[in-house]
């Protein structure tokens, strides 16, 4: 059944109660009139409705991403669509809003990896703040693309700065100690941010989780943190090292596996692998 | 009344009501895309398109949805009320969309 402004109403104020985001989207002209007030909303994993063809529904689904971004907590645009299922296909207008607080990027640590941190997160549309114990580096005019910095204590590093489940916090203060005051009490959260990680080498890492194990926490609460946070790529700098972290934040929110695409796709070995000079081009059934 | 009182009351209608959004909106028009109004069989509950500004329009429209209209987008165009006599001066055009807000309510007619 299609689900009627008020019941689609109904589902935004839960989704703002629990401090989530929600997306709702109603066909309000087409050629196929029967498709003129049909509706869903999408919050997290969880959907309901149809806008009145599967191909539509993924189109508007895909174009989320850049119409709203993710700094955004209210967004209200309309946008012409095509859809195409099967032999059935047309155009459609879409009325598309947005409720809910930004996603976020918590940098604790106002350090050298903070500064190029902060622009990546700016320009992966975040809304970034940065949180130190010291004033002179928690400073605006170091992070120009911050939307907040504080000046905080590690005994209570999160008290200006509620999080929700969809926020990402990425811990690079100076030193180790620090970083697990925030991280018990991240792990402590009855909703914890969904991105968390911590930077570190193996062996401090390992002594962090040992640390973690000793104070009660389980296996599985301590997997969720990602540490040693970032990508594989090898960077030294700290401008490599942000990189590194704002690849994994988009691997982790766009579903990627984080492997070279030339390594996924193997297209020379897949397509030009039996083919020498002279031979005849594969046929298709050995191309799968 | 604003954004999320409008959202409580549309969530709990208990009365047949019609919603009219602003989906999109050129020019200034005063009030911008997302603002809502509802509207009941006797006239508006809750909530604004733009006040004297093409709302009338809006509200005829959204009665026709009580004596069995379908669903559709009201262009309205203010830019000729520009020369008109009315204080509230808007030159913009803004599509409206008009839909039942809670269909289940509505009873055959």
């Amino acid at each position: 059944m299609n689900p009627s402004p008020a019941r689609t109403a109904a589902r935004v104020l839960e989704a703002l109660g629990k401090g989530e985001r929600i997306y709702t989207a109603v066909v309000t002209d087409a050629a196929d009139r029967s498709m003129i007030g049909r509706r869903w909303w999408r919050s997290g994993r969880r959907h309901g409705g149809t806008l009145g063809s599967p191909s539509l529904d993924a189109e508007v689904a895909a174009a989320l991403p850049s119409l709203f971004p993710p700094r955004e907590s209210r967004g209200a645009l309309s946008r012409d669509f095509e859809y195409r299922d099967g032999g059935r296909e047309g155009n459609a207008r879409v009325y598309i809003e947005l409720h809910g607080p930004p996603a976020r990027l918590v940098i604790v640590g106002a350090g050298h990896i903070a500064i190029p941190l902060a622009r990546l997160g700016d320009m992966l549309g975040l809304r970034v703040e940065v949180l130190d114990d010291r004033a002179d580096f928690a400073a605006a005019e170091r992070f120009p693309e911050a939307a907040a910095v504080r000046v905080i204590d590690f005994r209570d590093p999160f008290a200006e700065t509620p999080l929700a489940p969809h926020d990402h916090v990425v811990l690079v203060t100076r030193g180790h100690s620090f970083d697990y005051e925030c991280l018990i009490r991240l792990l402590r959260m009855p909703r914890p941010p969904h991105y968390v990680g911590m930077i570190g080498s193996r062996r401090r890492v390992r002594a962090t989780h040992e640390q973690l194990l000793r104070d009660g926490f389980t296996t599985e609460e301590m997997s969720r943190v990602r540490a040693p946070v970032g990508l594989d790529l090898g960077g030294q700098t700290p401008v490599e090292i942000a990189v590194s972290v704002a690849a994994e934040i988009v691997m982790f929110h766009s579903g990627g596996s984080g492997v070279p695409l030339v390594e996924k796709e193997r297209v020379v070995e897949r397509f030009f692998a039996h083919r020498s000079p002279g031979a005849a081009t594969p046929s298709r059934s050995t191309t799968g | 009344m604003d954004e999320k009182e409008l959202l409580a009351r549309l969530a709990g209608l208990e009365e047949p009501a019609v919603l009219a959004t602003i989906v999109s909106a050129k020019g200034s028009t005063p009030r911008k895309t997302g603002a809502r109004m509802l509207v009941g069989a006797g006239g508006v509950i809750a909530g604004t398109v733009g006040g004297g500004c093409g709302e009338g329009e809006v509200i005829e429209a959204a009665l026709e949805l009580f004596r069995g209209g379908s669903p559709r987008t009201v262009r309205v165009d203010l830019t000729d009320e520009l020369v008109s006599w009315s204080p509230a001066v808007c030159g913009g055009i803004m599509d409206v969309f008009i839909e039942r807000a809670n269909p289940d309510r509505f009873t055959a007619s």
